[in-house]
């Protein structure tokens, strides 16, 4: 699993896209980050984290191909927007076909 | 696992499970350009609630929402005041 910075996420994503266009599926998780770097102790309160409230965790993967990185909520606007712009391309001859 | 039917069910209940717990809520998206195919997932690992398509109208609710629970996600207020710039 590869951890990189935002905007090489954001390049390696749209590579991901691009090469799974003839055959796959590029697989997007998206979840709440507290900044945990450290497995939850079973016993004893070792409380080392200072939670953080604003960061989530965004992994890609086509199957074999992994990369993750911590979005910041300044960073999200701009990820979503390279995101639709691929779709919108990609998937438009898909309303085409149906209309 | 079901699929849901209509878009606004699925988001209805896919917000609500957020809510009720952030920290374990996750979203997965499954794109399949061969195929011509978007699935969404929102799930905490005990309730798994689904939608697919594969309309090009869909992809804009399907983004949008997706940012609205990534805006969720990485605001420090809580929940109801960020819901409500949408």
């Amino acid at each position: 699993m590869v951890l990189l910075e935002n905007d090489a996420f954001l390049t390696e994503l749209t590579r991901l896209f691009q090469k799974c266009r003839t055959s796959g599926s590029v697989v997007i998780t998206l979840k709440k980050y507290d900044g945990r770097t450290k497995p939850v102790p079973k016993k004893g309160q070792s409380e080392s984290f200072e939670p953080a409230d604003n960061k989530c965790l965004l992994r890609a993967s086509d199957g074999k191909k992994k990369i993750s990185t911590v979005a910041y909520s300044n960073l999200l606007r701009a990820h979503i927007d390279g995101l639709k712009k691929k779709d919108k391309k990609s998937k438009s001859k898909k309303t085409k076909a149906t209309q | 696992m079901p699929y849901y039917q209509t878009w606004e069910e699925f988001v209805r209940a896919a917000e609500k499970l957020y809510l009720a717990d952030p920290m374990k809520v996750r979203v997965v998206l499954k794109y399949r350009h061969c195929d011509g195919n978007l699935c969404i997932k929102v799930t905490d690992n005990a309730v798994c609630l689904q939608y697919k398509t594969d309309q090009a109208q869909d992809v804009k609710k399907i983004e949008k929402l997706h940012g609205k629970l990534m805006r969720l996600m990485v605001s420090k207020e809580t929940h109801s005041s960020a819901m409500e710039t949408d």
